[in-house]
């Protein structure tokens, strides 16, 4: 054996041993906190073993030199040492890397269940959240919405809606009054008045707003409430419009399925006059839920929600309007009792506390 | 009004079961609320409306059956006097019963029936009485409760022995008298009030209860029956003074049958005569101011019925309907063959005025069911309040920056006056009364007409402060009240925004909250709110504002217009609330601001160069401000200066205890080429020189 192919085994062997110093590197599991330095190491062992300065560089020199019969055995001997060495620091290298990066992975692993990070995100009173909704609905249906004054002259909360003095509904003492004998609207049907006397006819308006009436708060009553009323003044309108148009927002802020009802009833200012109900938008009108009786609609399937009817000729006539030529129907209902339907709120006083565990559930 | 099914079927032959005929009464506007059994019988419980008081007994309700079925009324309730009648001479009447106020008590009948022996009900009477809750008492009086039942007309038996001279005076109460009632309380009357009187003094409350020493007792031997008619307001306004509310006077201020008060008088006295074994004595009927008939002319009922409801009932029908209801055609009307009539509008009626009245007669009963549901045609485009875009904008701006939507009542109590600043312009300050008052409420206290949103969000805080919830972000939008009257002559309404901050920054599903909220944050959301109505040049002032602390409150204007206050309410009210962190309130005219022109919004170009910024901070006292030092630099109209924004400001270590130290950042740019430290510096140095020199304060570094 020669003494270059010595040489070049010599050099192959103790690439070996240096690599066996490494020890750990050989196992798979190597500890990753280490595996830094080891990779250190390694880029050492690389320069020692393939540098210019390397014992295969320098028996790469001496393939020229070596006699011509030997020279490809020895030229083999030397390429296969040195790809030997190559591919194992490779080898070794990408298996160090791998686990660099995957401790690198493992330190800076997430919760992605933490809660993201947002400022807390305010709410709308339920009240504006169905008052918005239901005059999105009115306006998409033609109508403007309107509102008008709280404090009113007893003319237009009583006299124009066809409650004269001595009438029960004007001395129910269901009114609130001020000191210098201004009354608090008791319903916005004010507003109906004061359109009609501004716009003429024809007319369509929605007037949400803010009503007062005596009475002591309970849970489903409050001193001070909202109500919604609706206006449709035109030649030709009759009860069937006034049923089309009640059933057509119910289905649109429930779904296309609800049904309305319509029984006689009794107000001042509407002749014919009608309460509407609505199927119930829980239970679809079957009064039962799982099997268990309904809760907002009590196991009727209805819910009981306003009232409604044909303007009385005497309130077109105190606006000035002929009620031979024209008719036009009314109606009214609630925003807190809607909005106590929608959400289930079981008290309404609730609605008026401003108690954040209150507001806060209302998205 | 309770109805029991057994009677209604002595008096209408129906066969309906007692369910059927609820929901057809229900159907045509005699809403059931429930059926109960009560033995072998059911009781109906209908909840009529108050136009409706002839159904306030069995018979109206058999009325509306017999339109409902068609069936006749059997002839208990058609029977009239027949030979009972034994007039009392007239000539001889007015010593008998005499009505001094005939515009208080329209009709009166008295009935004597004599040699009566007091005692229980039968059978009969007593589970009839008992079915709809009526506490038997005597023969005597359950049978004016029996027959108040069957035929709506409220009546009174007295002990006729009892009565002074044995007759009966009308007239109104005299000044100082009293009455003790049936439900043995001694009541003072007044001179509104009718009283029935013998000739002393009052044996009754007219149309309301007996009294008690003139009552029926087991001792009575001798009644006088009394069957009358009352006004309607006087029986309400008597009720209401007395605050006594009886079946009695439940009917009458609705309105009765004033035609039916001898059948209703001759039905008692038989069953008197039957139950009790009396004798039918002398009858009375004083009539002082009869009343006519209201007839109703109709053109044409069936077109009007299609006109107001789209249904289609021929004349034939709501005929039918109307003459069933007992609105019959007048003679005057014109002959048959004609649409055009005159109706009569039935006596137990009082609800029966003008031909639309007729329309919901027919209408009902043709069933509500049947009207078409139709949408009227389409003439023109909705559109919101002019106001609502904004608002809603503010709404959401608000609650994005984490303020709940709270709503108070406008009333509040009177010691919040005069203890808030309100917004500019609100009160009439020469006015004697410069708030809206009520005369009274229903919450302890609460007769104020809230001048201010800012009570009831302070008040909302402590409510939340009892909960454990201490970092609260509150919003108002409402209205506000003041008496100075506007032009059409009704006290001031004006519409604002209020809000409320304290406690701490805090994020959502997040347990620990961030830093401490104050001034800059209620400032901030004010600026957002304006910034959504279009409003981004408002100006805030340094001021003294009554609610707020000194040094922490600010006067808001825009175009020079003040709009509002914020600041951190004064120790004083958070004192009173007990409060034991800081609480930053603002309150604005949001009407006002509503009316305001927007803030033009001009495009400006790109810059093309870029700019050179430099951070400067200066030593100044606690009275020298960020916006002088701004407006400062602006007055320079340097060009080449683009702007002036806020860095930071600092107190404490290296700084004197009665100064701070303001940073602020310049940025220089030229819209001709690129600048370099050498071109910014002479100007930078002019513009601090001026600074320096105007307000007389020192560049720190
Ligand atoms: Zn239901």
């Amino acid at each position: 054996m020669s003494d270059e192919t010595t040489q070049v085994e010599a050099a192959g062997d103790e690439f070996e041993r240096d690599l066996a110093s490494l020890g750990e590197v050989q196992l798979v599991d190597a500890d990753p906190s280490k595996a830094e330095e080891l990779l250190r190491i390694l880029g050492e062992l690389k320069v020692r073993h393939t540098g210019k300065k390397s014992a295969i560089a320098a028996a790469k020199k001496l393939i020229g030199k070596v006699a011509a019969e030997k020279r490809a055995d020895f030229g083999q001997l030397v390429q296969t040492v040195e790809n030997k060495i190559v591919s194992t620091i490779a080898e070794t290298e990408a298996k160090l890397k791998d686990l660099v990066s995957k401790a690198k992975t493992e330190s800076e692993r997430l919760d992605v269940t933490i809660p993201g990070r947002r400022p807390r995100t305010g709410h709308l009173h339920p009240i504006t959240i169905v008052r918005q909704r239901i005059e999105d609905i009115f306006v998409s249906m033609g109508y403007s919405i309107e509102d008008d004054r709280e404090i009113e002259t007893d003319y237009y909360n009583f006299d124009a809606l066809n409650i004269p003095e001595g009438h029960p509904a004007r001395e129910s003492q269901d009114t609130f009054y001020t000191t210098e004998g201004f009354a608090l609207r008791s319903q916005t049907s004010t507003v109906q008045i004061r359109a009609m006397e501004r716009r003429g006819v024809p007319i369509r308006i929605l007037a949400p707003g803010r009503v007062f009436r005596r009475d002591t708060p309970d849970m489903t009553h409050t001193p001070m409430f909202h109500q919604l009323e609706g206006l449709c003044v035109d030649k030709g309108i009759t009860m069937a419009h006034l049923k089309g148009t009640v059933t057509e927002w119910l289905q649109r802020l429930f779904d296309k399925d609800t049904r309305t009802r319509f029984r006689p009833s009794y107000f001042p200012f509407t002749e014919p006059s009608a309460e509407f109900d609505f199927s119930c938008f829980v239970c679809h009108g079957s009064g039962k839920l799982d099997g268990e009786r309904c809760r907002p609609c009590k196991g009727t399937g209805w819910i009981e929600l306003g009232g409604s009817g044909m303007v009385h000729p005497n309130v077109l006539r105190a606006c000035n309007i002929d009620p031979t030529v024209y008719s036009g129907f009314a109606f009214g209902f609630g925003l807190e009792r809607m909005a106590a339907l929608v959400y289930e709120i079981d008290d309404i006083r609730h609605m008026f506390e401003n108690d954040m565990r209150f507001l806060q559930q209302f998205k | 009004m309770n109805i029991s099914y057994n009677w209604l079927k002595d008096l209408i032959d129906i066969d309906l079961t007692a369910e059927e005929a609820a929901v057809q009464l229900t159907r045509v506007g005699l809403a059931v609320d429930g059926i109960h059994p009560h033995g072998d019988d059911f009781v109906i419980d209908i909840d009529l409306t108050s136009n409706r008081p002839d159904c306030l007994s069995h018979l109206g309700v058999g009325r509306e059956l017999r339109v409902i079925t068609g069936k006749p009324l059997t002839a208990e309730t058609q029977r009239h006097g027949e030979e009972l009648e034994i007039p009392y001479p007239t000539v001889l009447s007015p010593d008998f019963v005499k009505i001094e106020n005939p515009e208080l008590c329209y009709r009166f009948t008295a009935r004597i029936i004599r040699g009566v022996e007091i005692g229980p009900s039968p059978e009969w009477m007593v589970r009839r009485l008992e079915a709809l809750s009526e506490r038997s008492i005597n023969n005597v009086a359950d049978i004016t409760n029996y027959v108040m039942l069957e035929l709506g007309q409220p009546m009174h038996a007295f002990d006729l022995d009892k009565l002074a001279e044995n007759r009966i005076v009308v007239r109104a109460a005299r000044p100082g008298e009293t009455i003790k009632t049936l439900d043995e309380i001694e009541r003072k009357v007044e001179p509104s009030m009718l009283m029935i009187c013998d000739a002393e003094k009052p044996v009754a409350v007219g149309g309301v209860m007996g009294g008690l020493d003139s009552s029926i007792t087991e001792q009575t031997k001798n009644v006088l029956l009394e069957v009358a008619y009352f006004d309607r307001a006087s029986v309400r306004s008597t009720s209401r003074k007395l605050n006594l509310v009886t079946e009695a006077s439940y009917r009458f201020e609705r309105g009765v049958d004033i035609n039916n008060l001898q059948n209703a008088s001759d039905r008692a006295a038989n069953l008197i005569c039957d139950l009790a074994g009396g004798e039918l004595g002398e009858f009375v009927d004083v009539y002082p101011r009869p009343t006519e008939s209201k007839t109703v002319e109709s053109p044409d009922i069936s077109k009007a019925v299609k006109r107001l409801t789209g249904l289609e009932v021929s004349a034939k029908e709501s005929l039918r309907i109307l003459n069933d209801l007992g609105i019959s055609e007048d003679d005057e009307s014109p002959a048959s063959g004609s649409n055009s009539k005159i109706f009569v509008s039935p006596s137990w009626r009082h609800d029966i005025a003008i031909e639309e009245d007729l329309v919901e007669e027919v209408a009902r009963h043709a069933g509500y069911e049947n009207v078409a549901n139709e949408l009227p045609p389409a003439y023109h485009a909705g559109e919101y309040q002019h106001t609502e875009e904004t608002e809603r904008k503010i709404r959401r701006t608000l609650a994005d920056q984490g303020f709940d939507e709270a709503m108070g009542y406008s009333f509040i109590d009177k010691k919040h006056d005069d203890v808030y600043e309100l917004v500019p312009g609100l009160l009439d300050h020469r006015a004697e009364n410069k708030y809206v008052e009520l005369s009274d409420s229903v919450i302890e206290g609460a007769v104020r007409m809230r001048p201010t949103l800012l009570p009831g969000l302070v008040e909302s805080a402590r409510v939340n402060f009892n909960q454990q919830n201490k970092d609260l972000r509150l919003f108002e939008v409402g209205r506000v009240f003041a008496s100075h009257l506007s032009e059409d002559n009704l006290p001031t309404e004006r519409e604002l925004l209020s809000l409320l901050i304290t406690g701490k920054e805090i994020f959502e599903e997040r347990a620990l909250p961030g830093r401490e909220l104050d001034f800059y944050d209620a400032k901030g959301a004010v600026e957002s709110a304006l910034e959504s109505a279009g409003i981004t040049s408002a100006e805030f002032e340094a001021a003294e504002v009554k609610h707020l602390r000194p040094g922490q409150s600010a006067n808001i204007s825009i175009n020079g217009h003040p709009i509002g206050t914020v600041g951190r309410l004064n120790e004083e009210i958070a004192a009173n609330y007990k409060f034991r962190q800081p609480v930053y309130v603002a309150e604005i005219d949001l009407q006002t601001v509503l009316a305001e022109p927007r803030s033009p919004v001009p495009y400006a170009a790109l810059p093309r160069f870029p700019s050179i910024v430099r951070d400067v901070s200066f030593t100044v006292r606690r009275d020298i401000t960020f916006g002088m030092v701004r407006d400062t630099i602006k007055a320079q109209s340097v060009e080449l200066c683009r702007g002036v924004e806020f860095v930071d400001v600092y107190e404490g270590k290296g700084i004197a205890a009665n100064e701070r130290s303001l940073t602020i950042r310049l940025e220089y740019r030229s819209d001709t080429g690129t600048l370099v430290d050498d071109d910014v510096e002479q100007v930078h140095a002019r513009l601090l020189k001026a600074v320096e020199e105007n307000l007389h304060i020192k560049q720190r570094f």
